[in-house]
């Protein structure tokens, strides 16, 4: 049996006005301070490299994308948000995506496509605001997913540096 | 027959007490939540009009265009009566309330006392019409043909009867500190500062207070619409005007309980230090003091957590009763005496 030790009450909490007072007054006082909130749309959320918004293509200097469609973000994905197919070209990597479409609304930004990918095609980028007026428009396919690789390279170099602790080589 | 001229100072009047009432109230939703945003670091409602001072306005369009529902099994004649009947005494028992002591003169047209009305037994009245209100409560929530509503309805009624009780005993020592049950005879036996009853009867104020906290269904005092408990209470099935029906009833009878304090206790119209203001000034100095006891309400409902039922009833019978009886029988003696 658990025994819970109540703490005695003095007097004055007992009658409970003195303790009503006490609270009113420390409601009085938190009425100058200065309010918390965010006027969001006024005031943007601060953006650095650990924010993980929408995946997106990164497009290189030869205006192509790195991908190969070897499916694997496909695979990684939990919530299925992710559906390529593949196809060929005449380059010397010869493989690249048809259709690469992500699913907005299904995307929950968890970031497995990004650590999946081993080609380095597809990051977390900035951009996390998502609204549109039909759920077809919100199915995104290869030309909306690209991005230059400049509105996305501080995310390239974090994801870089903290993929070394992967590659340095164990003495054991 | 009545003079035209006093026919007309009653209109003009009861129309700006009247609107300034219903105002007060359509404010009253804005800084409730203005001072709830600030006293929890936040900013409230700032995005209609200035300082989101259009707020009301834009609920209460709002409010119109709602859907209206009506419950399946719900009785249709008494659940569109229950609001009316829930706001309509706290508006009128607002006749009755001084505002000035002196007669009001706009350019040389005296259009005597500032209150609707000046009965001689304006403290009666308030009570008899106040009393009304529960019923608004008891029948919406009986109407609705949902045990929330109920609950909420059979609530409000126990907790009305019982602090019923305090608010007339802690009225009565008032009435009999002046003599009169006439709230203008009332204000005017307060007329300097030493002279408030607030000075005289403390724990009758103190009591009075905490009952208009209950007979005005407010925090700490909520249990006709607990919402932990309840989901809304007596209104959980009405929408549209005829809730916000409900609301301006319940932030009415906020105001004229403020209002009633104020006269009451705190000199009504009367100003500090000063044995003969002028009529604007003694508008001023009461519209300050109500204003104040409207504050003390919001500031008490962010401030207090919700008490339990059995509390509720334990403090009114076995503590506000006996304290409120043994004030009134000491006010007795006392008075007969001196």
């Amino acid at each position: 049996m658990v025994i819970v030790k109540r703490k005695e009450l003095s007097l004055a909490e007992k009658l409970y006005l003195p303790e009503v007072v006490r609270g009113l007054s420390v409601t009085f006082r938190k009425m100058f301070e200065k309010p918390i909130t965010r006027q969001y749309p006024e005031e943007p959320l601060e953006k650095t490299e650990v924010t993980r918004g929408q995946p997106r293509l990164v497009v290189k200097e030869d205006d192509s994308i790195a991908c190969v469609s070897c499916g694997l973000c496909e695979a990684a994905c939990p919530a299925y948000a992710i559906t390529i197919d593949g196809g060929e070209t005449d380059r010397a990597i010869e493989r690249e995506p048809k259709r690469f479409d992500i699913d907005m609304l299904r995307c929950i930004l968890c970031g497995f496509c990004e650590e999946a990918c081993p080609k380095d095609a597809i990051f977390m980028s900035d951009e996390l605001e998502l609204a549109d007026y039909s759920r077809e428009a919100l199915i995104y396919n290869i030309e909306k997913l690209k991005r230059p690789q400049a509105a996305l390279q501080q995310r390239i170099d974090y994801v870089k540096k903290i993929n070394t602790r992967w590659q340095t080589p164990s003495s054991t | 027959m009545i003079e035209w001229s006093v026919l007309l100072a009653w209109i003009v009047k009861a129309t700006v007490i009247y609107l300034g009432l219903v105002n007060v109230g359509a404010l009253m939703t804005l800084a409730e939540r203005k001072f709830s945003a600030w006293m929890q670091y936040r900013i409230g409602p700032n995005r209609v009009g200035p300082f989101g001072l259009l707020q009301p306005l834009a609920d209460g369009v709002k409010f119109i265009f709602k859907e209206e529902l009506m419950p399946a099994g719900a009785n249709k004649m008494l659940f569109r009566f229950a609001p009316v009947i829930a706001a309509l005494p706290s508006m009128m028992t607002i006749a009755v309330i001084p505002f000035t002591t002196k007669d009001v003169v706009l350019g040389g047209w005296n259009i005597g006392t500032f209150s609707i009305v000046n009965l001689d037994i304006g403290v009666l009245y308030i009570l008899a019409l106040g009393g009304l209100s529960v019923y608004g409560l008891i029948i919406g929530g009986w109407a609705s043909n949902s045990k929330y509503s109920l609950l909420g309805g059979l609530r409000a009624s126990a907790q009305m009867i019982s602090y019923e009780l305090t608010l007339i005993l802690t009225i009565l020592a008032v009435v009999v500190m002046a003599g009169s049950l006439d709230l203008q005879q009332i204000a005017l036996s307060q007329n300097k500062v030493t002279d408030w009853n607030i000075w005289y009867q403390p724990l009758a104020f103190l009591m009075f207070v905490v009952a208009t906290f209950a007979e005005t269904n407010r925090h700490p005092f909520d249990f006709a619409e607990c919402e932990p408990e309840l989901v809304a209470g007596f209104h959980t099935e009405y929408s549209s005007m005829k809730f916000a029906l409900f609301f301006i009833g319940e932030y009415s009878a906020m105001t004229v309980m403020a209002c009633l304090t104020t006269t009451l206790f705190l000199g009504g119209p009367s100003v500090p230090f000063l044995e003969d203001p002028h009529w604007a000034l003694q508008i001023a100095a009461f519209l300050a003091k109500a204003g104040f006891f409207l504050f003390l309400f919001i500031w008490v409902r962010w401030t207090l957590p919700r008490f339990r039922f059995d509390q509720l009833m334990a403090l009114g019978w076995k503590v506000f009763l006996p304290l409120a009886l043994l004030n009134l029988l000491a006010t007795g003696v006392v008075k007969s005496l001196v």
